[in-house]
């Protein structure tokens, strides 16, 4: 029996649930403001971006055997460097949980619980994250495999009732987007690629090392796949012009969907209840990094201890904006800078000094 | 404490130490006819075989004479014991002990101990033998097809209905004892060149390490070595199926076979086996298939139903077809409470129904059952406390929980329900979904030595296609291999 290690199959499953979350809701209309029909080419783009960080990571990890992500940094980067490194990356996590779980309450409040105040969702559901992020990683790998076929599930679903309402002259027409824009909508798909951190604390606990990237470049592929059904069926079932409207357009397509001869009349409540599992997955995830981060800069053993005193520093900087708009415009621009840090950068510089570590221990 | 040389002294020590327990029976006997060498049979009334002890021990000792044998007298008093035990004794299994206190523990188990005068040993019979319920159908987990047979409260018989099952030298049963005063007999049984070592050794350290003084049940043993003992879930499967024990034994697992219980142990758990029923084996693949994918939507249901009824009729009534929310509507009119107190109020009543059912059973039972459905029945809904339609889903939760092979299992998941109508009732459907990712999350943490709870579930073993035989049942000829989820050193089936 292994102890404490996880298969490749948990790292996939953990990094697809990581990844899929409030970016499933928003993704079409944010890429169709900017890209208009063309916003898929953008969520490949952002997918292909982040294979040669895959590689690298895997390189990485290649070169420290059975080593964690903080010891190689700090080994390669020296202490204080890696510590402020390692601040960042906190603060960015606190930020990515706030967003998340600020839109998640919004997303609930809207659609689900119209008069129960946002403070409540967004406590309770941090309650509830932090009773698994508290566990080892390990635990979280099995919860992702156990949440994997209901993630792809809801996709099927959201598939399967817009498919007979769906217009597909809506896709054209397509390479019309002006392209100077595509940077600026790589970045919006890259962002919701957000969470693909975790890979960094899984990578060197799997049974298979070989292996492994094959299985995380799997994940991404279904990660985009995922991403480009749910522009296509919004794309498709809305048209240009609604679509750009809408602020989550793919629990708005559900909404449309009335079939004949159905039990459940409203399905968007039904999608939303499901998500609230792809929600959670996500956020113990990166609640679980958080912890994991900051009990590495405080030298403690175990990233227990944090996770309980982070949810009041989550919940007041989840409420910190007024309204969606603020929260969209002030948090995700923070979050997109900083991301450019914490995961272009970050895995970029720790190799480059890795490799120079290397070749001057051998000279 | 050794014992001594005079048998006097002897019965003397044993008296003390006995003292005040009438149901000890010290018979004394003079053996030969011309010199005369006293003994003493010592056994508890009521464990023992009263006629072998008198027909095979106590006539044959009667009966010994010095002149028959023809020996010399000295070899005689020298190896008496020997000569005895070999000569005369007609008992199946006889052993020596010099250790009074290893002799008073024999006595108790319903052994009968033999001392001689002049002897520095004494004799232990093996006499086992008490008033026993003889083999009967399980009550809790009765078959359409399949053997009818059932653990008793003996170890030693159960020890031997699973034998009977593995012919196989390989097939290993480990005694001990467990418990300071009551010193249960418990059987670690596993099939050796099958087991994972690592699971065995956790196994035998856990029971190793029990220090209590004494074990009523197998379920307090369970308790004792369960890995999370706050859990509402069983995370080892008990059963009073022999067959059970046998087939779990051949998939990797280990049985514990506790004495004075018909309730044997199997671990490792998983929320695959919890979902397994003997007869999934002995039907054809189509059917239990079915039958597997039901009792997975009733687990749900057992969980859901009254939870997702206060939420969509109090929270999200636009979830339903309209007619129906007018329906629930119409339905409720006449109800004076909010949904949550009404489905509590039902709920509540079941339970009381259920237990009282159990407690009591026969005529009365029948009756308990015939006043509870006619007032949860119909009763409740003319009076205009509860709403039909509440009743429904009282019954399906009911069912739903029963349609489970497992009973402890049912009961977890039976006592979450509660807590679910609570976050319905508070946060609606997003409670539910609370509710539920934290169960999952309460499954993903917890394990049972050392394997993983949620298996298959939960990665391990979905390659080497454990859905196979958890999910589904395939074909036998489909299920080559041992479930991984035990790590089996033999993993091939055929």
């Amino acid at each position: 029996m292994q102890r404490n290690t996880i298969s490749n199959q948990h790292i996939k499953a953990l990094l697809v649930t990581t990844i899929i979350g409030v970016g499933m809701l928003s993704l079409p209309s944010e890429l169709a403001m900017i890209l208009e029909n063309d916003g898929w080419i953008a969520i490949i783009l952002a997918g292909l971006m982040l294979i040669p960080f895959l590689i690298i990571i895997d390189k990485l990890f290649s070169m420290f055997p059975n080593k964690s992500i903080f010891e190689i940094g700090r080994e390669v980067m020296g202490p204080t460097i890696f510590g402020i490194i390692l601040i960042i990356q906190a603060i960015y996590t606190i930020i990515v949980l706030a967003y998340t779980v600020r839109i998640f309450g919004e997303v609930i409040k809207v659609y689900i619980l119209e008069t129960t105040p946002i403070e409540v969702i967004i406590i309770t559901m941090l309650l509830a994250t932090a009773y698994l992020s508290r566990s080892k990683i390990e635990v979280l790998g099995r919860m992702a495999v156990m949440i994997y076929p209901i993630i792809i599930g809801l996709v099927v679903f959201l598939l399967a009732v817009t498919l007979p309402d769906m217009d597909y002259t809506n896709i054209f027409p397509i390479f019309n987007a002006d392209y100077k824009q595509l940077p600026r909508g790589i970045m919006t798909a890259v962002f919701s690629y957000t969470g693909y951190e975790i890979i960094f604390l899984c990578y060197n606990y799997s049974d298979d090392n070989k292996n492994t990237l094959k299985y995380v470049l799997r994940g991404l592929i279904v990660v985009t796949c995922v991403y480009l059904i749910v522009f296509f069926t919004s794309l498709s079932s809305f048209g240009i012009y609604q679509l750009k409207r809408e602020i989550w357009p793919s629990v708005a397509v559900v909404k449309e969907v009335n079939l004949p001869g159905y039990f459940l009349e409203n399905l968007d409540g039904i999608m939303l209840a499901i998500w609230v599992i792809a929600i959670y997955a996500s956020l113990t995830s990166i609640f679980y990094i958080g912890g994991a981060v900051l009990s590495n800069i405080s030298k403690t053993k175990t990233h227990e201890l944090f996770i309980l005193p982070l949810i009041p520093i989550i919940y007041t900087v989840a409420l910190l904006p007024d309204n969606l708009v603020q929260t969209n415009e002030i948090m995700a621009r923070i979050i997109s800078y900083a991301a450019i840090i914490a995961r272009v950068i970050l895995p970029i510089i720790i190799f480059i000094s890795a490799i120079i570590r290397k070749r001057r221990s051998r000279a | 404490m050794n014992i001594s040389k005079k048998l006097k002294e002897n019965i003397e020590t044993l008296k003390s130490i006995l003292k005040d327990c009438d149901d000890i029976i010290y018979r004394k006997i003079e053996i030969g006819d011309k010199d005369k060498t006293k003994a003493c049979l010592i056994f508890v009334d009521g464990l023992v075989d009263k006629s072998l002890i008198s027909e095979y021990a106590i006539q044959v000792l009667l009966q010994c004479t010095e002149s028959k044998d023809n020996m010399n007298i000295n070899m005689i008093k020298t190896n008496f014991l020997d000569r005895i035990s070999a000569e005369s004794i007609a008992v199946h299994d006889v052993k020596e002990e010099e250790d009074l206190d290893k002799i008073v523990d024999e006595i108790l188990v319903g052994e009968t101990a033999l001392l001689v005068d002049n002897c520095k040993k004494g004799l232990i019979l093996s006499s086992r033998g008490w008033p026993t319920r003889g083999i009967a159908e399980p009550e809790t987990e009765t078959v359409v097809r399949g053997p009818r047979d059932g653990f008793g409260e003996t170890m030693r018989f159960n020890t031997a209905l699973v034998r009977r099952r593995i012919r196989d030298p390989k097939m290993k049963l480990k005694a001990t004892k467990v418990g300071r005063r009551s010193k249960t007999d418990i059987a670690i049984v596993y099939i050796e060149d099958i087991v994972n070592e690592k699971i065995l050794q956790e196994v035998m350290k856990r029971i190793d390490e029990i220090d209590i003084d004494s074990i009523g049940e197998s379920s307090t043993l369970e308790a004792l070595i369960e890995d999370d003992y706050l859990s509402p879930f069983p995370q080892i499967e008990s059963t009073e199926r022999p067959d059970a024990v046998a087939a779990s034994l051949y998939e990797g697992r280990v049985g514990i076979i506790v004495d004075n219980t018909p309730f044997a142990l199997i671990v490792p758990a998983t929320l695959g086996t919890l979902f397994q029923s003997t007869e999934d084996y002995y039907s054809r693949w189509p059917i239990t298939s079915v039958i597997r994918i039901i009792r997975i939507i009733c687990a749900f249901l057992s969980v859901l139903a009254p939870a997702l009824y206060i939420a969509i009729s109090s929270f999200h009534p636009g979830l339903i077809p309209t007619v129906l929310t007018f329906y629930l509507a119409a339905s409720r009119v006449n109800v004076p409470f909010p949904v949550v107190i009404e489905a509590f109020l039902m709920e509540i009543t079941i339970e009381i129904l259920r237990e009282s059912g159990t407690r009591i059973a026969g005529p009365i039972g029948s009756t308990i059952g015939i006043v509870g459905g006619l007032i949860v029945g119909q009763a409740a809904v003319e009076a205009g406390i509860v709403s039909p339609l509440m009743i429904i889903i009282v019954a399906i939760t009911t069912m739903a929980s029963f349609a489970l092979p497992n009973y402890q299992w049912a009961s977890g998941l039976r006592i979450c329900r509660f807590a679910f109508m609570v976050l319905a009732a508070v946060l609606g459907l997003y409670g539910i979904m609370l509710g539920v990712v934290i169960l999952f999350a309460h499954f993903a943490k917890l394990k049972s030595f050392g394997v993983p709870f949620a298996s298959p579930y939960s990665g391990l073993g979905i390659k080497e296609g454990d859905l196979k035989d958890t999910l589904i049942k395939a074909p036998l000829q489909r299920l080559r291999f041992r479930p991984k989820f035990t790590f089996p050193r033999d993993k091939k089936r055929m």
